[in-house]
């Protein structure tokens, strides 16, 4: 009975932090960037490191490391509202004409939920997302890698409090990241 | 276009009297082609920095204009840079960014190169060859000449080239400045892990004509001023000392390197900058404290966005960063960003200044952003039939540069415009595309070392 | 043809070549092709005996003792 609730505890979270990426995609996407901000803890870190080509074995040199590194991303929730703010003035020309987005997230699995599965407060979840870009006329982008999330209860909500980004690509093949993965 | 198929390229393509280039030179793929073999063939390039190579048998693979190339440091510690392409039957030899190897052995049929480019083993070599190859022939194709000069490595495929520092001229001091510590000392840059690369859809002369010092785009950067990603909280650079300062270009006439440059008054030590970390803030100011008693009248010069002909971009300050626009097509560019700091910065400021950068430059920063959207829609709309028939202008400040450049004491060599009260001109632009005209002309290098008295050839 | 992969092989180890010669890992440079070994016996030319040479991946035959 107790392993049968265990199982249960792990559908529900596993659907409750579902929908959140999907929520959180959504907005994104529906360009509600304020809202979206609002899904971020205070002291979010939104990292997406560089991406080597190194020999089988050199694990750690495949990445550039968070906080000392150049990285593509490396920032938290200042930063972040920079950006939106960037995009609201209407003259930051890399998105003005604003880009057309969509994330899809799926593979989405909870990784391990803290103090527990039935009362979660810290959830770290991992995902894959395809981000298909369009600007202007034929501009098109496709990013394609790994989400490493944490979120933190917040209420009877969530909040995004780390998001570590693995984008499967070394050369950026974009001109830009003027969007949020 | 009607090409000259002798040359493969048409003067008056650049009509500097005029004010006036071609948009040919930018989208026209027998330009590009004769550019490969003139311009990136002949000219001395950036490759990388020997602190991405401290220990014997570090490499770290780079590319000169479309070529891939390792630069790696051998046994006995010496630094090679080497065609990334075996000698047999030309697979790239080395497909990693990076890493610590005692040989590069080819995938293909195993030939294998010491660091020191020499061909140490050949499969089969007694039974296939007979023992009869000469392996001395057969190593690593190396550049021609390399030199570090202050920890950066640059080089040249062209034997004939002048020496690097002769290249530079006198553009050298604005090299020290990307180079030195912020606190006068010598070669105490130091470059941060994580090397940008991203591929932008334009000409390579976009970014290159840009960073020499394009001070007329600055209104393309008002969404990040507004925003505010400036190390104190506003704006997108600290602009105390540039407020200050007389505004110059500065062009090497006979080298066709450039880049906007200030000058501080006497006695005048830079207003406080980093206001948001106390401790870069102290830093800033005990170096430039350090800066003033090292190199006296030398500390006024303040650093800014230059270009090193024919592709590698400078800024010394506000952001620390150095790039190299490769060439992958008439309509591609390949940029590579290189991130410094001060060796002997404390960490917290190293970290500090890396936020700042990486908000600021590349493709997620706020700035460069919108110069890469500017370039992109730039170049495409420069392609057609109709379009090529019009020039760019490039008449800005024309016959106003001055030769004997002066302020409270210091003098600047090159041809100077002080822009403090006319904010713009396209001086640098009129020096990198003459410089240009004339790589396209010259035969050899004994008509590009103009300095030397040869026949000058300019567009002009 | 030996099914050993050369790469992962610690200097140190010994090594059986093709024409039966025995030989000791110095330097292995880790590209699955080359190894620098030093020669223990060799039947067909005992003058390498005591030299170092580059080893090709297919002439290891076997590991050693
Ligand atoms: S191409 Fe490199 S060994 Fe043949
Ligand atoms: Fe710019």
């Amino acid at each position: 009975m107790a392993e049968r609730d265990a199982r249960i505890d792990r559908l529900l979270l596993s659907q409750e932090i579902t929908d959140f990426l999907y929520r959180e995609a959504e907005l994104l996407d529906e360009r509600r960037y304020r809202e979206w901000l609002d899904l971020l803890a205070d002291d979010v870190r939104y990292w997406m490191p560089i991406r080597r080509n190194v020999k089988l074995g050199d694990d750690e040199g495949e990445f550039t490391r968070a906080l000392s590194d150049i990285n593509w991303f490396d920032e938290g929730k200042d930063t972040l509202s920079r950006r939106v703010k960037q995009i609201e003035t209407g003259i930051h020309w890399a998105e003005e004409p604003r880009s057309r987005l969509s994330h899809l997230v799926t593979n989405v699995q909870v990784q391990g939920a803290e103090p527990s599965l039935a009362a979660p407060q810290d959830v770290s979840v991992t995902s894959r997302f395809l981000i298909y870009r369009n600007r202007v006329e034929t501009e098109t982008d496709i990013l394609v890698g790994r989400r490493e999330d944490q979120l933190r209860r917040n209420g009877a909500g969530w909040l995004l409090a780390r998001r570590k980004i693995i984008l499967d690509q070394n050369v950026l093949l974009s001109k830009n990241l003027t969007f949020f993965i | 276009m009607a090409m000259d198929d002798k040359r493969g390229y048409r003067s008056g393509l650049v009509d500097l009297r005029a004010g006036e280039v071609s948009r040919e030179i930018f989208v026209n793929e027998h330009i590009y082609a004769e550019e490969q073999e003139r311009i990136f063939a002949r000219a001395w390039l950036h490759v990388g920095h020997e602190s991405q190579i401290p220990k014997p048998g570090d490499y770290f693979v780079s590319s000169m204009g479309e070529e891939s190339v390792i630069l790696c440091r051998d046994r006995a510690g010496k630094i090679h840079v080497f065609l990334n392409s075996c000698r047999h039957r030309g697979m790239k030899v080395c497909r990693y960014d990076q890493g610590t190897t005692a040989v590069f052995t080819c995938p293909y049929h195993g030939w294998s190169y010491g660091t020191d480019g020499r061909l140490v083993g050949v499969p089969y070599f007694r039974e296939a060859y007979h023992s009869r190859l000469d392996k001395e022939k057969w190593g690593l194709v190396e550049v021609a000449q390399m030199h570090n000069y202050k920890g950066s490595i640059w080089a040249t495929w062209d034997p004939a080239a002048p020496g690097f520092t002769e290249y530079l001229g006198d553009f050298t001091r604005y090299l020290d400045l990307q180079l030195d510590g912020w606190d006068g000392r010598e070669g105490q840059a130091e470059v941060l892990g994580g090397i940008q690369k991203w591929l932008v859809p334009c000409n390579w002369k976009f970014p290159a004509e840009n960073f020499s010092g394009d001070t007329y785009h600055n209104i393309s950067h008002r969404s990040v001023d507004l925003a505010g990603i400036g190390p104190s909280g506003a704006g997108r650079r600290d602009m105390g000392e540039r407020d200050v300062s007389r505004k110059l270009h500065v062009c090497i006439p006979d080298r066709g390197h450039q880049t906007i440059h200030y000058v501080l008054p006497a006695g005048k030590s830079p207003p406080p900058a980093y206001l948001n970390a106390p401790i870069v803030a102290e830093y800033v100011r005990h170096c430039e404290e350090e800066r003033r008693r090292l190199r006296g009248e030398e500390a006024r010069l303040v650093g800014a966005p230059g270009e090193i002909f024919p592709n590698t971009a400078l800024l010394s300050r506000q952001p620390r960063t150095m790039a190299v626009w490769h060439p992958r097509s008439p309509h591609q560019t390949e940029c590579w960003r290189w991130f410094f700091v001060d060796r002997d910065a404390p960490t917290e400021v190293k970290h500090f200044l890396r936020d700042y950068y990486i908000r600021y430059s590349g493709p997620a920063g706020m700035t460069e952003q919108d110069d890469m959207e500017n370039w992109n829609y730039a170049h495409a709309a420069s392609r057609g039939t109709i379009a090529r028939r019009y020039p760019y202008n490039y008449d800005q400040g024309s016959g106003t540069a001055v030769t004997n450049y002066e302020y409270q004491g210091l003098r600047v060599p090159g041809e100077v415009i002080d822009l403090t009260e006319t904010q713009s001109s396209e001086q640098p632009m009129r020096n990198f595309y003459r410089r240009w005209a004339e790589f396209m002309e010259a035969d050899d290098w004994s008509r590009l070392a103009t300095w030397r008295g040869g026949e000058r050839k300019a567009a002009e | 043809m030996s099914a050993i992969n050369v790469r992962d092989l610690a200097p140190g180890t010994s090594i059986v070549l093709a024409d039966g010669a025995e030989a000791e890992i110095v330097t292995n440079p880790g590209d699955g092709m080359w190894l620098f070994a030093r020669y223990l016996s060799s039947p067909r030319d005992p003058t390498l005996v005591g030299q170092e040479e580059m080893i090709f991946a297919p002439d290891v035959v076997a590991l050693g003792r």
